[in-house]
């Protein structure tokens, strides 16, 4: 009675996280607010890898990143390449971070996102002739400053789409 | 978990990625791919601009009668001004093209339109960039001049079947030629990354231009049509000793306000004045202008 044992919300939530990912904030609001944007896409990418490993690809990760290069702009596979390796750290840790409290996952998320904005940034100044930007770090810290809220949303999720 | 073979899997994931990142950066090859998934993710675009249409569309069904009506009046009276001035660009066309065969220099181009709307604005401080919702579909390719009612706003640098990407003036990688309208004095206005603010390179300290100057894109370079309005000088700084003034420049278009934009196409040899199609810009070297 559970058709795809509900893969489609594992989709539409990364879909989701994409749509956040380039929704613009309207004009009125506070230009802080363009500097702490949550990196969603890895959000919702670390906790369908944390809950149901099994279901997550690499090669599923790496498609879902060219399609966030060509949304974002970015030169192709640069996503592709820091999701799927992303998400083949995320399955290495997974065993002791699966029984960690929010809080500890979220300075995880935390380490791991600063990472990757690192290298996303480092790849941008080499290819495209990019002015620096010092954003990665507050990325890193409103992703995990959201992690522990949005936990607890798509753990719903989860239980009302009987992810498994 | 099936863990075994998974790093086979992501090396062979990463080298794909660098192969891809290396071709695309020194290689034209990927165009096509990039149209492909950019017509797949499209819609994503279309959602996320979903809040910003509505409220759109909820201010203009509820807004009053009293304000429709004069709205419409405004609007009624724009009209008149614009046909206006749009009879005296009729004579002075004509009158323009004549000129121009006795100076021997072809006409300019003349430019076809379509319409767009912003569907999407790239996210980040630092990027200055929008999507609209015209791409190969209705003929746009890469490189089209885009403008909005006041003047150039920026380039497609990318399209896909429904949508293509602009690249607005004030992006830091961006500019565009552009002359002094009352000097006739060349330069290049550069994009600074700020949202309200471009900056000419390379003017001679003692060169011409104050504040109020109008810019116009000359052409030049052959990527943007030449005579569309791309900004007021705003402030020029001339540092004693120094061999170039700063001047900065407030662009025309509503760079960040803009929701109808026009994609200008280029049309060969326009205004039937023969296929000969000279450089846009070459009738215009006046005497005592530019540098």
């Amino acid at each position: 009675m559970n058709p795809f044992q509900g893969g489609w919300a594992i989709l539409l939530t990364l879909l989701v996280g994409m749509v956040l990912a380039v929704l613009h904030l309207p004009e009125a609001s506070p230009p802080i607010l363009s500097w702490l944007r949550p990196n969603w896409v890895i959000m919702m990418l670390f906790f369908w890898t944390l809950a149901v490993p099994q279901r997550m690809g690499l090669v599923f990760a790496w498609l879902l990143g060219i399609g966030l290069d060509v949304l974002l702009g970015e030169p192709l596979g640069l996503n592709g390449a820091l999701l799927a390796g992303f998400t083949y750290v995320v399955w290495a840790l997974h065993a002791r971070l699966r029984v960690f409290p929010a809080v500890q996952q979220a300075v995880l998320l935390f380490g791991l996102v600063v990472i990757v904005e690192a290298l996303r940034l480092i790849v941008l100044l080499t290819l495209n002739d990019v002015p620096p930007s010092w954003r990665f770090p507050f990325i890193a810290l409103a992703s995990a400053a959201l992690w522990p809220p949005l936990r607890g949303i798509l753990e719903q999720v989860q239980r009302a789409c009987r992810v498994v | 978990m099936r863990r075994s073979g998974a790093g086979y899997v992501l090396v062979a994931l990463l080298c794909v990625s660098l192969a891809l990142m290396i071709v695309e950066t020194n290689r034209p090859w990927l165009v096509g791919a990039r149209a492909i998934v950019a017509t797949v993710v499209a819609p994503i675009y279309i959602v996320a601009e979903a809040p910003y249409q509505f409220g759109g569309w909820a201010g203009e069904e509820l807004s009053s009668r009293r304000e429709l009506m004069d709205r419409n009046a405004e609007l009624e009276r724009r009209l008149l001004e614009l046909s206006h001035a749009s009879q005296q660009y009729l004579a002075l066309r004509q009158e323009n093209a004549r000129l121009r065969e006795l100076l021997g220099s072809g006409a300019r181009l003349s430019a076809d339109v379509v319409v767009a709307e912003i569907v999407g604005v790239l996210p980040g401080p630092t990027r200055h960039e929008v999507v609209i919702d015209k791409g190969k579909n209705s003929g746009v390719t890469v490189g089209l001049a885009v403008v909005d009612e006041q003047g150039l706003l920026g380039q497609i640098i990318e399209v896909g079947s429904l949508t293509s990407r602009v690249l607005l003036l004030t992006d830091s990688a961006h500019a565009v030629p552009v002359y002094v309208a009352r000097t006739n004095l060349r330069s290049v206005a550069a994009g600074t990354g700020l949202a309200d603010q471009l900056q000419l390179e390379h003017v001679a300290d003692s060169a011409d231009v104050r504040e109020g100057d109008v810019l116009i894109s000359s052409g030049l370079g052959g990527r943007f049509p030449s005579g569309y309005p791309v900004g007021v000088v705003s402030a020029v700084e001339r540092e004693v000793g120094a061999s170039f003034a700063a001047v900065y420049v407030r662009p025309s278009a509503a760079i960040a306000r803009s929701r109808h934009v026009l994609v200008l196409f280029r049309v060969e040899a326009s205004d039937g004045a023969g296929a000969a199609v000279t450089p846009p810009t070459a009738g215009r070297a006046t005497p005592g202008g530019g540098r």
